[in-house]
């Protein structure tokens, strides 16, 4: 089951980089949530830890309902450009994707074997946070630049709770609430870009 | 304690909601308070636990807490006047206060901490409470600036969260959730089995934190982000937001240090070379104050790091003092200088009048010729201290010869940006013409209570402090 979250974690991401609406890219973002928090509900599971039950829980609601809402009120509200063509073409994508996941695998290659557990969903958070990175740097809209940024953080939760088998609860919440400043701290931006428009 | 200790930023806070144009007035004098809980640290026994494990007072946090709180008042200080040299509407004014408070809560959060997660978390918010800082500008190259640094900020960041459970992940085996605790893992640094993985984590952490810093080879984001924002910006983060950021990198070298010494010598003095290199020539070519003073910065951190690891701990707390205190006073006379954007290099520091105009021009020469190391800047005595541990710690190895090259490299790009600052100085007194300016009496203040900090700095006490710390 752990594998089935984890491979659909990476897929979503993947199809992330080849969207070209941003409500659309705000699902992928959702789904890619949803599925870390059921990935982290089911190693809670498998693990008898309460504290990843919890964050599981709080990454579902916070990440994969409450921002993906936020941000579609945001645009809305904000008259965001929704048609977002990424600047790398899809055919270059194409080869890109697996060369970044093969590469990826090799650099973690010397780290997964240090890890007992879990070692090749450390390989996988690696690549996701490289394939986050390309989500940032192939759009010039602010929005999905945004959603790169907090792909980044899925990834970087991802390998918290691959490679460490979860990081103390009081981490975990600290980052939570540092997430929900980021949101306010963008619709603060937003409304200023009006302000001045 | 810590209740103290952020009570300041928290009246600032709720103060900011407050529409009366006079509320600011009280914060001068409530900044202040922030020294009592301070002091009290200083005298009591050290580690000191303000909040169980989690943020512990020791020598150093407690020096660096002093430095960056001294900043911040004067930040406070020079902020009552900030709407008499640019334009800012009266909201945007009060918002500014608000996410300094965010800030400085933040930051004091990351200085004290002894818990790996608590102290990125605290990074992170002062790192979100800035981009709004820098958006108060109502400029477009502000708002472009707001989003970038959003952005490498938000790559910066994360790259220390993912060395910091790289580092996590290699220690728990042993140490359990403990393994967050920097003393805890200082302690037990030795018994660490995955010492590779350890070492990969400590080196994106660095990095994570070098970027944040402005080095190689991300050297000019920092100084267009000072650029377009409101100078009260460049001073927080010259003086605080970098504080917090190599008390991280001071924390987790030490670690590093017990792991493997010469892997953490040798990263960190190619890389802060190449900074050093780079930084010089772009030093060279600066234009304005605020992308001089930007870059400089960049050099002086570098130099603190590398005098770290180099085992000058004296000399790299001294440099890290002078320059939090030297910096902050030369971002905000820039404010003064520079007043509603009309500057010009030349005759900057002519047309000052009366006691308060001399007093400013004095103190703003100290600063710039203290800046470049000039006796008896602290900076002088903290680089004669740094040099030296560099070639007693390369008496300990094979590599004498190699670090005296370094060290004559090293010299070499001191003086190019010797010769910038000294050109520029004697462009501002003795060049173009002489027109009326004006400076504010809570402007000198601030930057009376920088000087007297730099003078404490190198009174003997000080100086026995700081090498009880080492």
């Amino acid at each position: 089951m752990i594998d089935f979250f984890i491979g659909l974690f990476l897929a979503t991401l993947i199809i992330a980089l080849f969207t070209t609406r941003l409500y659309r890219l705000f699902l992928w973002y959702s789904i890619n949530s949803l599925m870390l928090g059921l990935l982290a509900l089911a190693m809670g599971m498998k693990l008898e830890d309460n504290g990843m039950l919890i964050t599981g829980v709080i990454t579902i609601v916070i990440k994969s309902i409450i921002i993906p809402i936020v941000l579609k009120n945001l645009t809305q509200k904000f008259n965001l450009v929704r048609q977002i063509k990424p600047n790398i073409k899809v055919h270059y994508s194409i080869m890109l994707i697996p060369t970044i996941l093969v590469f990826t695998y090799y650099l973690a290659d010397p780290i997964t074997h240090m890890i007992g557990t879990n070692a090749n969903y450390v390989a996988i958070s690696i690549s996701s946070l490289f394939l986050s990175l390309l989500l940032m740097m192939e759009h010039k809209n602010v929005a999905p630049k945004i959603i790169g940024f907090l792909s980044m953080e899925n990834a970087l939760f991802l390998l918290g709770i691959s490679a460490t088998e979860g990081m103390p609860m009081l981490v975990e919440l600290g980052i939570f609430f540092d997430l929900l400043m980021a949101i306010v701290v963008i619709n603060l931006l937003f409304q200023q870009e009006r302000t001045t428009l | 304690m810590i209740f103290f200790l952020l009570l300041p930023a928290i009246i600032m806070f709720f103060v900011s909601f407050i529409k009366s144009s006079r509320a600011n007035h009280l914060l001068s004098f409530t900044s202040f308070a922030i020294l009592i809980p301070i002091i009290e640290l200083f005298l009591v026994d050290k580690p000191y636990p303000l909040w169980e494990n989690y943020l512990v007072a020791d020598e150093l946090n407690t020096y660096v807490l002093l430095v960056s709180s001294v900043v911040g008042i004067g930040v406070t200080l020079s902020l009552m006047t900030l709407k008499k040299h640019v334009s800012i509407s009266p909201k945007s004014y009060r918002k500014f206060y608000r996410f300094f408070a965010t800030f400085w809560i933040g930051l004091i959060f990351s200085i004290l901490s002894n818990n790996m997660g608590i102290y990125w978390i605290g990074l992170e918010l002062a790192t979100l409470s800035t981009v709004y800082m820098i958006k108060t500008n109502f400029t477009q190259s502000a708002s472009r600036e707001a989003w970038n640094y959003m952005i490498v900020g938000a790559i910066a960041i994360s790259l220390v969260l993912f060395g910091i459970i790289l580092i996590y992940a290699s220690a728990k085996p042993i140490l359990g959730e403990e393994a967050m605790d920097f003393n805890f893992l200082l302690a037990h640094a030795k018994e660490i089995q995955s010492s590779f993985l350890f070492e990969i984590g400590f080196a994106i952490t660095s990095i994570g934190m070098f970027i944040k810093m402005g080095f190689f080879p991300m050297n000019l984001w920092l100084s267009n982000v000072e650029r377009a924002s409101y100078y009260p910006v460049a001073a927080l983060f010259s003086g605080i937001l970098e504080s917090a950021v190599i008390i991280g990198f001071f924390r987790f070298s030490q670690i590093a240090k017990e792991v493997n010494y010469n892997h953490l010598f040798t990263f960190t003095f190619i890389y802060t070379l190449f900074t050093l290199f780079i930084v010089s020539f772009l030093i060279y070519r600066a234009k304005d104050f605020i992308r001089l003073f930007s870059l400089s910065g960049i050099e002086h951190m570098a130099l603190i790091s590398l005098f770290w690891v180099s085992g000058g701990t004296f000399a790299a707390l001294l440099h890290f003092g002078a320059h939090a205190f030297l910096k902050p006073a030369l971002f905000l006379s820039t404010g003064v200088l520079e007043s509603k954007g009309k500057y010009k290099i030349a005759g900057a520091l002519r047309g000052y009048r009366g006691k308060r105009g001399k007093l400013f021009v004095f103190l703003v020469s100290l600063f710039l010729l203290g800046i470049i190391s000039l006796p008896p800047s602290p900076m002088f005595f903290s680089e004669l201290y740094g040099f030296s541990a560099m070639i007693e710690m390369a008496k300990t190895s094979n590599h004498i010869l190699a670090m005296i090259m370094a060290i004559l490299f090293l010299l070499i790009l001191l003086s190019i940006i010797f010769y910038k600052f000294v050109s520029l100085y004697q462009s501002m007194k003795y060049e173009g013409e002489e027109r009326d300016k004006e400076v504010y009496s809570t402007e000198v203040f601030a930057l009376i209570l920088f000087a007297l900090s730099l003078i404490v700095l190198i009174l003997p006490m000080s100086i026995n402090f700081l090498k009880g710390i080492a």
